[in-house]
């Protein structure tokens, strides 16, 4: 028994992604605090994981006790302006599949939120949808 | 004043075979301690009098449930041991884990076990007890 990783937890996650969006067709994918400059009219994905407040799952402090880690993972797809939905929501679907419902490693994903297109993308010049998915682990201590 | 937080609490337990122990994953306990009286009222009393009787407990434990974690299995499976002579000890610590510091200390039964499994929750699992013989309060 020991304290959660965080670290882990967040490459648990992105490594999952990284994994599925190296396979044909290939997809760029860009997580926090990393500069990307996307291919004009190309496809690409960002990933953001964040955790949230933990609750108290039982009895004891900092022995034989249990948190639960709780999390949010949004992921950004943005894809060409003018060609319709289909290449994102593409994109969308294989996101959506690789954490809907799965316990990887101990991280429970919860079923997923969208695709959800964004009137106003955060990128100039893309079509952007949003994927969201929470998720939860529990630290044993 | 020291107030104390819920979850610094602890339940230990053995089933009659062993020595106390932390069952681990326990989330809430409760324990009602009720003493019967017994009417001494007799003819020219104005106001009813009584004398305290026998005293009795029950309570519950919750848990979150956890087949590996460690006591859960004797805890949960206790109520379906046959002809039950009341040897399973408890003890219920407001905090900390030490005998007989903070704690309620009783031999007893577990009357029930209830497992709920829902979607979107974790499984937990509710046991209900009486108490068997003398209650020793550490809530000092």
């Amino acid at each position: 028994m020991a304290a959660a990783d965080l670290n882990t937890i967040r490459a648990t996650i992105e490594s999952r992604l990284v994994t599925e969006l190296s396979k044909s067709p290939p997809i760029p994918v860009v997580f926090y605090n990393q500069a990307f400059q996307p291919t004009a009219s190309s496809s690409w994905v960002q990933c953001l994981t964040s955790f949230g407040a933990s609750e108290y799952l039982g009895h004891g402090l900092s022995a034989n006790s249990r948190n639960l880690i709780v999390g949010l993972v949004v992921f950004n797809i943005f894809s060409a302006k003018g060609v319709g939905p289909a290449p994102n929501y593409v994109i969308g679907k294989r996101i959506r599949d690789l954490y809907n419902r799965v316990n990887v490693s101990g991280v429970f994903f919860d079923a997923p939120i969208g695709p959800q297109a964004l009137a106003k993308p955060e990128a100039e010049g893309y079509f952007q949808t949003q994927v969201r998915v929470t998720f939860e682990s529990i630290e044993e201590l | 004043m020291a107030t104390i937080r819920g979850e610094s609490g602890s339940v230990q337990f053995e089933t009659g075979s062993g020595s106390l122990a932390t069952v681990v994953g326990t989330r809430s306990w409760s324990l009602t301690t009720t003493k019967e009286t017994l009417d001494t009222s007799v003819h020219g009393n104005t106001f009813r009098q009584f004398v305290g009787s026998m005293i009795s407990g029950s309570g519950t434990v919750e848990l979150v449930y956890d087949p590996d974690a460690t006591g859960q299995a004797a805890f949960v499976e206790d109520v379906i041991k046959a002809n039950d002579s009341a040897d399973a000890s408890f003890e219920l610590f407001t905090t900390g884990s030490s005998s007989g510091s903070d704690s309620l200390a009783f031999g007893g039964i577990i009357t029930d076990m209830e497992i709920t499994s829902t979607v979107g929750e974790l499984v937990v699992v509710s046991c209900s007890f009486i108490t068997s013989g003398t209650i020793t309060s550490n809530l000092e």
